[in-house]
């Protein structure tokens, strides 16, 4: 099993995942670790409806997803990997989930957040935990879709406090 | 009267109502909303809900058209599912949103979903297998 992309997007499975971001890293499947979805029936046969055949898709509850990635169905796939916020992103490294590299797509967290780019707004809690992801040793970048520049997320956050 | 919300990637929905309107003349009880990258899901929702409450005052059920199963208009939309009073629809096209104007008095909401995504779907023609016909 190889990660070519681990994403934190809150909006999980959406246009910009299948139209550009699976074609563009040739992932063939799809693993969405989200205990909420996980739980819920009728969002996961959507997500099921939405992923076209070719690509296999797995939802599992971040507990369950370390077990997932190292299962033998995993053994060849290209995972495209999605957090839906980094508190999840990190919470996954910390239960075995290991990714080298992180990219930052849509974070619009609820809290008061400061906007740093046009599909990132973070809380001090998430820079917080971005940090921690960091000190893991994981690479942290944001682009929003492949024709997009990717960026150190360094460079976000160097005006941190401002908006933009 | 069923009222209409298209909730598409862009400005597709206002377009596509600014299109209808050029065919068939002003329209009632529809409303677009234009998803951008910088929506968050909380401001798209609120915006949804809004676009609900304003095509569906007459209490008829409201149609939720969406451009692409999958993507987050669509995905929004369906949290607000709920038999006989608010249909999802997607791959929205435009005899379906004509369709729609010309179908929306007198009809049931889930006999007029139904109908709409037939509609849509026999809307898509190629023109050379005419010829090989």
């Amino acid at each position: 099993m190889s990660i070519v992309l681990a994403r934190v997007d809150s909006r999980l499975v959406h246009g910009q995942v299948l139209e550009a971001w699976v074609p563009s890293v040739k992932a063939d499947c799809i693993v969405v670790a989200n205990d909420a979805v996980a739980d819920n029936d009728f969002q996961r046969s959507i997500l099921q409806a939405a992923v076209p055949s070719s690509i296999k898709l797995v939802i599992g509850s971040l507990e369950d997803t370390a077990e997932i990635l190292n299962s033998a169905q995993m053994l060849k796939k290209r995972v495209l990997l999605l957090f839906i916020d980094a508190t999840d992103a990190l919470r996954a490294q910390k239960m075995g989930v290991t990714y080298s590299k992180l990219n930052l797509g849509n974070m619009h967290s609820g809290e008061a957040t400061n906007r740093y780019s046009c599909t990132i707004a973070l809380a001090s809690r998430d820079i917080e935990n971005l940090r921690e992801i960091e000190e893991r040793g994981v690479t942290i970048v944001a682009q929003c879709v492949p024709s997009d520049r990717e960026q150190g997320w360094h460079k976000l956050i160097r005006f941190e406090g401002q908006r933009q | 009267m069923v009222g209409l919300v298209i909730a598409t990637h862009g400005k597709l929905g206002e377009e596509l109502l600014n299109a209808v309107e050029m065919i068939i003349g002003p329209v009632r009880n529809a409303r677009s909303i234009a998803v951008s990258r910088e929506s968050s899901l909380e401001d798209i929702r609120r915006e949804m809900q809004g676009a609900i409450q304003a095509a569906g005052t007459e209490n008829q059920g409201v149609i939720i058209m969406t451009d692409m199963f999958g993507g987050t208009p669509a995905n929004v939309g369906l949290t607000f599912l709920e038999p006989d009073k608010i249909e999802v629809l997607t791959g929205i096209n435009l005899p379906m949103v004509l369709k729609f104007f010309n179908s929306q008095e007198g009809i049931a909401l889930d006999e007029l979903a139904g109908i709409l995504k037939t509609y849509g779907q026999q809307s898509i023609s190629l023109a050379s297998e005419y010829l090989r016909r």
